[in-house]
């Protein structure tokens, strides 16, 4: 299975980012992002950080073993979108 | 084989030990090596032995559905398996292993039961070192309760450096993660913070610990009751 690497983008000016040393093996793409979304969910339910005022501002960058960007996961995606909730 | 001589343990309750009440323990002291990832005890089965640990750090676990996390550190401050024995008990709901590797010294459970039947002090002593773990615990819950990831992971490092010889200490971020009960991503977040300003050196696996004193200050009060208490109670501080 193919390791990808959640980087963290965060900062009052999204100027920063933590680079994850170690990854996570995971099957493709949509499985990374849904990895993704239940980290998020964790995360913003879990303890504060000193250095995130608001986690709904920061995103993960998701990258493959060559570095290069698969995804990008904003925070805010866990939130369903207001759409959703008029049509159904 | 001979004796393991006080003047030369390790462990802070061996030492702070009456020189009679180590003589009662001391031919039945057994030297051992603690591999990483090693058992001591497992949950809700009977104890068997104690470890006081001369180096090195035993994690204690709790185990629910997202997997486990610790609730509980010991390292040459300490022994495995001393609360249920001394409570009149023989096993805890709790898995013991071992996060660092070192080195103990082992005892036979009724060895430990009967010679604190003949002596109060010694009783005194382990209960005592039983009423800190109670603190530490109680701590870690006042801190789950208040304190942001950054102050967590200060406190852990110290608790780990406190336990350790030199500043290096060998910790993926995968298992803190699992340690303090936070995302990996949270975990590297917070060392970064802890990087950033001087407090400790973060590579692959590896932390430095670089400057205590403004760990102790990031931990914000969350560390050093315990090792207070600690000090207070079994060292006469």
């Amino acid at each position: 299975m193919p390791r990808y690497f959640f980087n963290l983008r965060y900062g009052p000016h999204l100027d920063k980012l933590t680079v994850d040393p170690e990854g996570d093996e995971l099957a493709d793409d949509e499985a990374a992002r849904e990895h993704a979304l239940q980290i998020v969910r964790d995360l913003v339910a879990g303890p504060a950080s000193f250095a995130v005022r608001d986690w709904f501002a920061c995103s993960f960058e998701i990258e493959d073993e060559n570095a290069r960007r698969v995804l990008t996961v904003p925070f805010s995606d866990i939130v369903p979108e207001e759409d959703d909730d008029q049509t159904a | 084989m001979a004796h393991v001589q006080q003047s030369a343990v390790r462990n802070r309750l061996l030492k702070a030990m009456s020189a009679d009440d180590f003589a009662r323990l001391q031919p039945y002291l057994e030297p051992m090596d603690l591999a990483s990832g090693q058992t001591l005890a497992e949950p809700n089965v009977r104890t068997e032995h104690l470890y006081f640990m001369e180096a090195g750090v035993t994690s204690i676990t709790a185990e629910g559905a997202n997997g486990r996390v610790e609730v509980g550190i010991i390292g040459r401050e300490g022994v495995v398996g001393a609360t249920p024995v001394l409570l009149g008990t023989d096993r805890a709901p709790y898995n013991h292993f071992v996060q660092m590797p070192g080195s103990a010294l082992r005892i036979r459970a009724d060895v430990v039961s009967a010679a604190v039947e003949e002596s109060p002090s010694l009783r005194k002593l382990l209960l005592r070192y039983i009423l800190t773990e109670m603190v530490q615990v109680r701590q870690t819950a006042f801190i789950n309760a208040t304190l942001e990831i950054e102050a967590r992971l200060a406190r852990w490092l110290l608790m780990c450096h406190d336990r350790t010889d030199g500043d290096e200490l060998l910790l993926k971020h995968e298992f803190l993660s699992m340690m303090l009960g936070v995302r990996r991503s949270g975990v590297t977040l917070a060392m970064q913070q802890l990087e950033g300003a001087g407090r400790i050196r973060a590579k692959r696996g590896r932390v430095t610990v670089l400057n205590r004193e403004l760990l102790e200050e990031m931990a914000d009060g969350g560390y050093g009751t315990p090792e207070a208490e600690y000090a207070r109670l079994i060292e006469g501080a």
